[in-house]
């Protein structure tokens, strides 16, 4: 790695002290059952100290408070932040790396200098890519951004937004021409979520809980200044918007996985079968299919700090995360039995590692279906790694042959 | 993967596909020993090259793509162990060893031996080309007793296990009131060298099946994109691609966890943590070896359960590798113990 095991050590002490120090207390009971505000208060805080330590931003560049570490540094940090078990910080993570992500790569000067301190501050972003029609398939958006003078005049509806209705800006992608190729003709857009025009509609997910909204625009006008690239050149800055958090994140998730084992082992004993084989059978693989996920990930990113990620390399560690964390959470769901059945609170903020099984299991859908379901990333490790021929792009083709 | 580790895997795996899927046992050992594979993690003072577990299952895992027939794994556990040991005649054994001239074997399964009154009892299971070694390294049930035993031992008995896998040739050995021909360890100390055992065991069994299960699966990709139906490829087929999508990741995962396992054993001064890292990587390893051949044989469809391909000797091989090591069942249970009640 690129510092001695002595920094390395000091880092992590000093970031393991801070979090023992700041870390909320008994979060996952005062957020178990409550309503959202709350949930958000409790995000806001966490974040404010987290910012202000300067552990929020360790992946900006040197000049940021708290930036320019290496990816090694970063990656520790995500370590200890969840081996400390403090909330994800869920309603900044679009801020904090899809929109400063893509502002640092692509954003003007004045956009960066405009949202990066507003962000260290606490402004909340949201992500408008997927829509009802486009969700695997992003690129056949349809919302349109209709250029008319100094402003483009946005009609639309964007879906599965995370916290959405909260938020400040919304990171658009829309088309402003239906001429071409769908890829071509998409324009990026950063939009004020309290303009004139805007309407967010949470969604009622099947946990009780709405961390995702519907969101409708109705000639909403955005300023030409707020355009980041060029019009049309929209696909190109997704693809950095949705490359920003890859991997760092799949650490954390792993790491938390691993730190919740002990949480399903005390279920098994408490529930008096720590010597049924056929259970002992089963976590002993979960616990090798979990260390794998954590190598894996470690070993992705690795590659990224060394420069040898190859295609594919990221849908592996995704597909092979969802699928463990389902089986985490299936198991979790055999050993709660009835019991777990009744229990029908939900924890806001608390990922899918609550030790409620039913609700953990539901949430694990989200990193199955979110951030390129587990059926894109098979078709991607396929034919981009393995090299498996692609089907012909016209359908009508296929069925003449 | 260090530097030297990617160079030996890379030369290892010329070799090993110059040689050709499931080589000759003799024409593979001659070019082993030539190459200095067998003195691989012998110390420099012994005339040995020093390198580490690592770099050792970097050779397994290019063996084991190859369906070897080399006892390759037993050789360098037996190496290992004499190493560690205080025989009086360790520089002597270690030369002709590390040439080649010499094999002991080890097994490759759990043993169902006693050792009392100076004497061996019982049955030990799954040696590796009994019938080439002058000495077999045997051990006590209860894991205080390590003896060289040899193989022409009056009370010994070699028995060919007849495995459907070929390319192993393990042997059963029955002893009956065996004297050996000397004792490598007692009491504690053959305990501890045990574990060490058993663990390098578990990370070599894992890297053969890592490696195996890479081969078949690209072996099975290769076929895909070949084997034209309905006028296309089937590797166009998106049901098809899901399937090999998601065995790649299981390959994956099974090799990071070795690779992840085996740094732990360089900078571990940790032995728990080594041996529970070798249970981890053995039982995923062997996991995916089977999963993945098995898919393998149905994406082939008929022309895998032909015995003229290839396909069902990575079968029969991922077949046995399961029942190898301290057996099927015990690494989850292992595992599963550090946590769970009555394990």
């Amino acid at each position: 790695m690129e510092q001695s095991d002595d920094a390395t050590g000091a880092l992590r002490r000093e970031v393991s002290a801070w979090l023992r120090d700041n870390v909320p207390g008994a979060w996952r009971e005062s957020m178990t059952g409550t309503a959202q505000e709350s949930f958000v208060e409790l995000q806001r805080g966490w974040f404010q100290k987290l910012s202000a330590a300067g552990y929020a931003t360790p992946h900006w560049p040197e000049g940021w408070l708290g930036g320019g570490r290496s990816l090694a540094q970063q990656k520790l940090i995500f370590e200890e932040v969840a081996r400390a078990d403090a909330p994800r910080l869920i309603l900044y993570f679009v801020a904090l790396y899809h929109a400063a992500c893509t502002l640092l790569e692509c954003g003007s000067a004045e956009q960066q200098a405009r949202y990066l301190p507003a962000i260290q501050d606490g402004q909340i972003w949201c992500q408008g890519f997927s829509e009802p029609n486009a969700g695997s398939d992003l690129a056949a958006l349809r919302t349109r951004a209709e250029r008319r003078g100094d402003v483009y005049i946005v009609n639309g509806q964007k879906t599965w937004s995370t916290m959405a209705q909260y938020a400040d800006r919304c990171l658009l992608l829309a088309r402003n021409d239906r001429s071409g190729p769908p890829q071509a003709g998409l324009t990026y857009l950063l939009l004020d979520m309290h303009a004139p025009g805007v309407t967010v509609r949470p969604i009622s997910q099947i946990t009780g809980d709405d961390e995702f909204a519907e969101i409708f625009f109705d000639d909403v006008e955005v300023p030409v200044t707020e355009r980041v690239g060029e019009e049309g050149a929209g696909w190109a800055v997704a693809q950095a918007t949705l490359a920003s958090e890859r991997g760092l994140t799949l650490v954390e998730l792993s790491q938390r996985m691993r730190s919740a084992l002990p949480r399903l082992a005390d279920a098994i004993n408490a529930a008096g079968r720590g010597d049924d084989s056929a259970l002992q059978d089963d976590f002993g693989n979960l616990l090798a299919r979990v260390d794998a996920t954590c190598a894996l990930a470690d070993r992705y990113l690795h590659k990224r700090i060394t420069g040898e990620e190859g295609p594919g390399d990221a849908s592996i560690v995704k597909l092979f995360y969802s699928r463990t964390l389902r089986e985490f959470t299936l198991l979790g769901r055999r050993v709660g039995g009835f019991t777990a059945q009744c229990e029908r609170g939900f924890m806001r903020g608390a990922t899918q590692e609550t030790g409620n099984w039913p609700l953990d299991f539901m949430n694990s859908y989200n990193w199955s279906i979110a951030g390129g379901s587990d059926e894109v990333q098979r078709n991607i490790i396929a034919e981009r790694m393995l090299g498996m021929q692609r089907e012909p792009k016209d359908w009508h083709t296929v069925e003449r042959i | 993967m260090t530097v030297s580790t990617t160079e030996l895997r890379d030369a290892a795996r010329q070799v090993v596909d110059d040689l050709g899927l499931a080589a000759d046992e003799q024409d593979t050992w001659a070019l082993v020993a030539e190459l200095g594979w067998l003195v691989l993690e012998m110390p420099e003072a012994d005339s040995g090259l020093g390198l580490d577990l690592a770099d050792a299952c970097a050779l397994h895992v290019e063996l084991g793509r190859g369906l070897a027939r080399v006892p390759f794994i037993a050789a360098l556990l037996a190496i290992d162990t004499v190493v560690q040991s205080e025989l009086p005649e360790r520089a002597d054994l270690l030369a002709s060893l590390g040439s080649g001239d010499r094999y002991i074997g080890v097994p490759l399964a759990e043993t169902e031996v006693q050792y009392v009154g100076g004497k061996l009892d019982g049955v030990a299971h799954g040696v590796p080309a009994a019938d080439r070694s002058r000495e077999v390294l045997l051990w006590s049930g209860a894991n205080d007793c390590i003896a060289l035993v040899a193989i022409d031992a009056p009370g010994l008995q070699l028995e060919c296990s007849n495995t459907w896998d070929e390319t192993r040739r393990l042997f059963d050995l029955h002893l009956e009131d065996v004297v050996p021909t000397c004792i490598l360890a007692r009491g504690d100390a053959a305990h501890a060298l045990l574990r060490r055992l058993r663990m390098r065991r578990d990370f070599a069994l894992a890297a053969e099946a890592v490696g195996g299960a890479t081969s078949i699966l690209e072996r099975t990709v290769a076929y895909l994109g070949e084997r034209q139906q309905f006028g296309r490829p089937l590797a166009m087929f998106q049901a098809l691609k899901h399937r090999c999508a998601d065995l790649k990741s299981q390959v994956e995962a099974a090799t990071a966890l070795l690779e992840a396992g085996l740094a732990q054993t360089a900078s571990a001064h940790d032995c728990a943590a080594a041996e529970r890292a070798g249970l981890a990587a053995k039982l995923l390893a062997n996991n995916t070896y089977t999963h993945v051949v098995e898919e393998a044989l149905q994406l082939h469809g008929g022309i895998g359960m032909t015995s003229e391909h290839d396909c069902h000797l990575f079968l029969k091989r991922a077949m046995l590798d399961e029942h190898l090591g301290r057996g099927r069942d015990a690494y989850a249970r292992m595992l599963a113990g550090g946590s769970l009640y009555d394990t």
